[in-house]
């Protein structure tokens, strides 16, 4: 509005009051701004903390193999060579050598793996190499002798003591496994009890006493979970403490009140039209919920469902109670056996003093987040995709 | 026998005669209608009832089994558990077939038991909360059975390190006495609360305010989402990023001011927790700001008031009880908040007001105190109970308190719809 | 139901229920001294002895004795590490809930060292001067009573020492390198001072000058590498594993070094132990093939690869003797225990 003194609408504060409303108006900019902007530098820092880890360093070398060599693989090569390379590469060649006996009094070449020190060197990172065998290293990297590699390690195999051999596998098979169990327990439980609380429950005092109880369920601090299972689920029950089983069931109580909630949303949202002509046919309330509402909520259902999988994977401090933090190499077969899940041999991983499990934490970060990202984003499509207008 | 080796006999066992009930009693209704006579219900229903009424009876009667023999009142050994259930089934099932007749109403019956089963699972819920009552219930009265009730809530000295050789009963006169003060652990938690939400809540109800009153659809249906994800990535990350990225940069931005801080400092812990709660606060609070009805806003700008002066002075005095109720969900979530805690703050109960020292949180000692040892005779596993407890109820209150706000408030704009 | 559904139904139940039917781990729990030594072992064990890998658990020695000890079942851990031999009241109470027989494993020896940050400059303490500054109470000026620990920094105690604040990040009672830190250090140096009247003093102090720093000792070596003036002590390992970032504190002028331990002369050092529960052998894979392969040249022998990560090895000749006795799956007897040992007394 132009400034116009003489005009009888022109009031003196209002430039400043309009500057004031700009002032906010940019504050609350500000702010958006500010929170997006942490979490874009969140995520730069984490994969560029994470990304060398996807890749691991390589060295040729030759090896002739007799008697001596089966036997002792750690005195093949001479002292410094033995300063470079993996132990757990080293370790691996008896076992080879049995599956190949036609390689005995050959020499064959080999590309071997590299230890932490040298890989976090050849990374450009500190390291406790001497000077001269990061000489050495720069020698063998212009001869094309040490090359890096994607590092598939990372994603079959399990813990490990020794870093460069550490990989993401045992957590990943660990996480489906609990998953597994609680998605088994927590969906047709959730399902069933939101079918009750739509459809049966009469609407009474009780029924409402239900609804608070289950909100409250899902403001409880997670720690406490884990109280209940470490209490109960082990002590009382008996079940195999750091086993997907206790963790799943723990997990699974944590994710009720969620597939409850969603679930009696997608419940809801089926018009009462469809019901109405159900019971005007003469179906029972059952065969109409069964046959008719159910396969409508689907969709709903699904979504919920899949959001509350993903809140739980991201889950830890329950899992610490039930014992699921032990050093656990190997993935695991079956529910009743200690394992591990993601999120912690995230923290495991974490408190380790080398510094070569530094990168490998934030590319396991970054594998969590990729699922997890994944999940949520297939349950947006989803719910996108069924959504339907009545 | 094995656990595992029981539960595949009986499933091994049980599943068999459910298919055979299925299948004998629809024959029969077959049957029944085969020779001319009306049946209530479908042929098939019949067959469900069968199952039905042959399976429950049975897996009541193990599962309490079960049940007594884990509370060691009766100590069925599980073998002949397992085999007089299967008994059971078989008995109720040839009695059942017995029994069906064309007026049997299968439909309502059947309707009956699945009512009840969907109850049961209703049940589920109910007992969690009072499994986790009870379970923390129980071990903190041991706890204060051992140590005092005011000693624990008052004091300010908390060294319970010498409690295991108790519980380990190598405890003695040549070992000093554990103590439970735990104040200085309530005003780290409180502290380290405080910090998160004064990042979380201007930033967050700020941005609330430019999603709902600003932004346009488009802008506003990308922005959301977005701050959604903050809400979506793991605790234990945002663990990960606070103690190798956030702590060491507070330790360099002080050492230019000439101030030492910790590596593990109240500060970073809690910045990263407030970054953490910025989706709930911005999330919620955008909701409420959005419920206050448009007349209102209307109303104001017809009176001359800018778009800014109408936010501040007419729409966030209405919205403020869903903000306050938005805060109070916040503040709860941070009070439980545990892996931000036990991988940026440290172990130390330090009662000071410098948020630049080291200092310790509720959560970060239970879940010191449960790694390791767990044993459930020493004071020091049960103080991770007693601590439980005081942290369920806090957060218990704040939530109630939180729902009944908002809950109110939808009321009131649902009532003046003008 | 269609048949088709019913049978997949039925066999997923199956294949859950077999696969619930495994008790192939073994669960080894015990020292976070010991502990990354055999984490090290296990893998080795996995990698190439072809059995399941051993889970194992950080618990403290003292945690780790009671869980090993609370029965025979095969819930219960197969394994116990321990930094320190198992206590008479320990055997007791395992004998009393039924794991009578145990079979003892020495692994090597260990040093306490007491580190600090590397940047720090460097210190010599006496035990004496070590206890004066972290036991509950001190003898007063005159030595004729015993009054609460005053000492707030080092140069109170003694005008050489220099002026730093008394901070002292140490091991939990769970732990075993607790126990030998009261005993070696803290009894060690009470006997020298009259004030109290002959019988050993351990209490640590609990005004914050001494911090329990949980069972994982790599979080006291994170805190010495950001708190420049506090010590802390754990075993030799870590200091050896971590020595780019802490240095150890000279004792008695004797620095912690492989050698000064294994020779005897840095006084604060003790033996470490691992215990078999002899009940588990057949009953899990690979119970007492793992005892085996630990003690075997290659792990724990003066070339071995737990020396590489910090362990020191015992003599040869004591080795052979420990090899000797496991062969023998030698029973821990009350004699032995009380006298500290796991071999057969003579």
């Amino acid at each position: 509005m132009k400034k116009n003194i003489n005009s009888n609408f022109y009031i003196p504060q209002i430039e400043k009051r309009n500057r004031l409303a700009r002032r906010f108006k940019y504050t609350t900019l500000a702010a958006v701004i500010l929170s997006l902007s942490f979490l874009g530098f969140f995520l730069f820092d984490i994969v560029k903390t994470g990304y060398p880890a996807f890749q691991q360093s390589y060295i040729k070398v030759e090896i002739k193999f007799d008697e001596e060599t089966a036997s002792n693989p750690y005195g093949i090569f001479d002292k410094t060579m033995s300063k470079l390379i993996s132990r757990a590469w080293l370790r691996s060649l008896p076992q080879k050598i049995a599956k190949n006996p036609q390689w005995m009094g050959t020499t064959q070449t080999f590309w071997a793996l590299l230890n932490a020190e040298a890989d976090q060197h050849i990374k450009g990172r500190l390291s406790r190499l001497d000077d001269s065998l990061k000489i050495k290293i720069e020698e063998l990297l212009l001869k094309e002798e040490i090359e890096k590699r994607l590092n598939v390690i990372f994603f079959f195999t399990g813990d490990s003591k020794i870093p460069e051999n550490a990989g993401f596998y045992s957590a990943i098979i660990g996480s489906i496994l609990t998953m597994m169990v609680t998605m088994t327990l927590a969906v047709p439980i959730g399902v069933m009890t939101a079918i009750y609380l739509e459809e049966f429950a009469p609407d009474n005092k009780i029924t409402q006493i239900i609804e608070v109880n289950i909100n409250n369920l899902a403001a409880i601090p997670s720690i406490l979970f884990g109280l209940l299972g470490l209490a109960i689920f082990i002590n009382f029950f008996g079940v195999p403490r750091s086993s997907p089983l206790v963790g799943g069931m723990t997990l699974a109580l944590m994710s009720l009140p969620i597939i409850i909630v969603s679930s009696k949303a997608a419940l809801k949202s089926v018009p009462a039209s469809i019901r109405q002509a159900g019971y005007g046919l003469g179906l029972t309330k059952w065969q109409v919920t069964k046959d008719h509402v159910l396969p409508l909520a689907f969709p709903g259902i699904l979504t919920g469902s899949i959001i509350a999988l993903a809140q739980a994977m991201g889950e830890t401090a329950p899992l610490i109670i039930v014992g699921m933090i032990a050093f656990v190499p190997d993935a695991v077969t079956n529910i009743t056996s200690a394992a591990t899940v993601m999120p912690a041999q995230i923290f495991t991983w974490s408190g380790m003093p080398e510094r070569a499990y530094i990168e490998k934490t934030a590319a396991g970060i970054i594998v969590l987040l990729s699922v997890l990202i994944s999940l949520n984003t297939m349950a947006v499509i989803l719910r996108k995709k069924f959504e339907v207008k009545w | 026998m094995s656990n595992d080796l029981l539960f595949l006999l009986f499933f091994g066992g049980f599943i068999p005669i459910l298919f055979i009930a299925y299948i004998v009693g629809k024959s029969k209704a077959n049957k029944i209608s085969a020779q001319g006579v009306t049946l209530h219900s479908q042929a098939s229903q019949y067959g469900w009832l069968t199952a039905l009424y042959t399976g429950l009876p049975a897996i009541t009667f193990a599962t309490t089994g079960i049940f007594l023999y884990l509370f060691d009142f009766y100590l069925i050994p599980p073998f002949m558990l397992i085999a007089s259930a299967l008994g059971l089934a078989a008995l109720t099932l040839f009695i059942v077939t017995q029994n069906i007749k064309a007026t049997t109403k299968a439909r309502d019956l059947i309707e009956n038991v699945l009512k009840n089963i969907l109850i049961l699972a209703t049940l589920i819920s109910i007992l969690t909360t009072f499994g986790i009552l009870f379970s923390i219930i129980f071990e903190s009265l041991h706890f204060f059975q051992r140590e005092s009730i005011t000693g624990f809530l008052f004091g300010t000295q908390w060294n319970p390190d010498t409690a295991f050789l108790e519980g380990a009963s190598r405890g003695g006169e040549d070992v000093a006495n554990a103590q439970f003060g735990a104040v200085p652990i309530f005003a780290g938690t409180f502290y380290i609360t405080l910090i998160a939400m004064a990042v979380a809540v201007p930033i967050g109800l700020f941005s609330a305010i430019y999603m709902s009153e600003y932004a346009s659809l488009k802008v506003r249906n990308i922005i959301k989402p977005t701050l959604e994800i903050l809400a979506g990535i793991p605790t234990v990350v945002y663990g990960f990023f606070a103690a190798i990225t956030v702590a060491p940069f507070i330790v360099d931005v002080f050492a230019i001011f000439g101030m030492t801080a910790s590596y593990r400092s109240a500060l970073g812990a809690g910045i990263v927790m407030g970054i953490m709660i910025i989706p709930i606060i911005s999330s919620l609070s955008d909701d409420v700001i959005s419920a206050v009805p448009q007349n209102v806003r209307n109303g104001a700008l017809a009176l001359g008031m800018n778009k800014a002066e109408t936010i501040k002075f007419v729409v966030l005095p209405s919205a403020m009880p869903g903000i306050i109720a938005a805060t109070l969900l916040g503040v709860s979530r941070a009070l439980g908040e545990t892996m931000i805690v036990v991988m940026a703050a440290s172990l130390r109960p330090n009662l000071t007001m410098n948020p630049l020292e080291d200092m310790t949180t509720v959560t970060v000692k239970i879940v010191e105190a449960l790694v390791g040892d767990q044993e459930f005779d020493s004071s020091l596993t049960l103080s991770a109970f007693a601590l439980g407890f005081v942290l369920f109820v806090v957060t218990l209150i704040i939530n109630i308190v939180s729902i009944t706000t908002i809950r109110r408030f939808h009321q009131k704009y649902k009532i003046s719809n003008l | 139901m269609s048949i088709k559904k019913s049978t997949m139904a039925l066999l997923a139940t199956a294949s859950i229920a077999t696969s619930m039917l495994a008790n192939d781990q073994i669960r080894i729990v015990g020292s976070s001294t010991v502990y990354p030594f055999t984490s090290y072992i296990a893998e080795e064990f996995g990698a190439t002895a072809g059995f399941k890998t051993p889970v194992v658990e950080s618990t403290g020695s003292g945690g780790g004795m009671k869980i090993f000890c609370s029965g025979v079942g095969i819930g219960t851990p197969s394994f116990t590490n321990s930094s320190r031999p198992i206590k008479a009241k320990e055997f007791e109470t395992c004998q009393e809930n039924g794991v009578k027989e145990i079979t003892g494993l020495m692994i090597g020896f260990d040093g306490i060292a007491i580190a600090q940050n590397k940047e720090t400059p460097s210190l010599n303490l006496t035990r004496e001067q070590i206890f004066l500054a972290l036991a509950q109470e001190v003898p007063s000026k005159d030595g004729k009573i015993l009054i609460a620990n005053p000492y707030k920094k080092w140069n109170e105690i003694d005008a050489s020492l220099p002026n730093r604040e008394i901070r002292m990040i140490g091991a939990p009672t769970t732990s075993g390198t607790r126990d030998s830190f009261d005993e070696m250090v803290m009894e060690e140096a009470s006997k020298s001072f009259p004030t109290y009247e002959g019988k050993p003093y351990k209490k640590i102090r609990t005004d914050g000058a001494y911090i329990p720093g949980g069972e994982n000792d790599n979080l006291i070596v994170q805190q010495l590498t950001q708190d420049k003036a506090a010590l802390g002590y754990f075993g030799y390992s870590f200091l050896e594993e971590n020595h780019d970032k802490i240095s150890g504190v000279t004792l008695n002028g004797i620095a912690p070094t492989a050698n000064n331990i294994a020779d005897g002369k840095y006084p604060v050092s003790r033996s470490m132990f691992m215990y078999m529960k002899n009940a588990h052998i057949g009953q899990i894979k690979g119970v007492y093939e793992f005892m085996n392969l630990y003690v075997q040249d290659a792990m724990i022998g003066q070339k071995g690869v737990l020396k590489n990560i910090g362990l020191i090895p015992m003599p040869t000749e004591t080795l052979k003797e420990v090899q000797k006795s496991v062969k023998a799956k030698t029973l821990l007897t009350k004699e032995m225990v009380e006298k500290h040992t796991v071999l057969p007394v003579k």
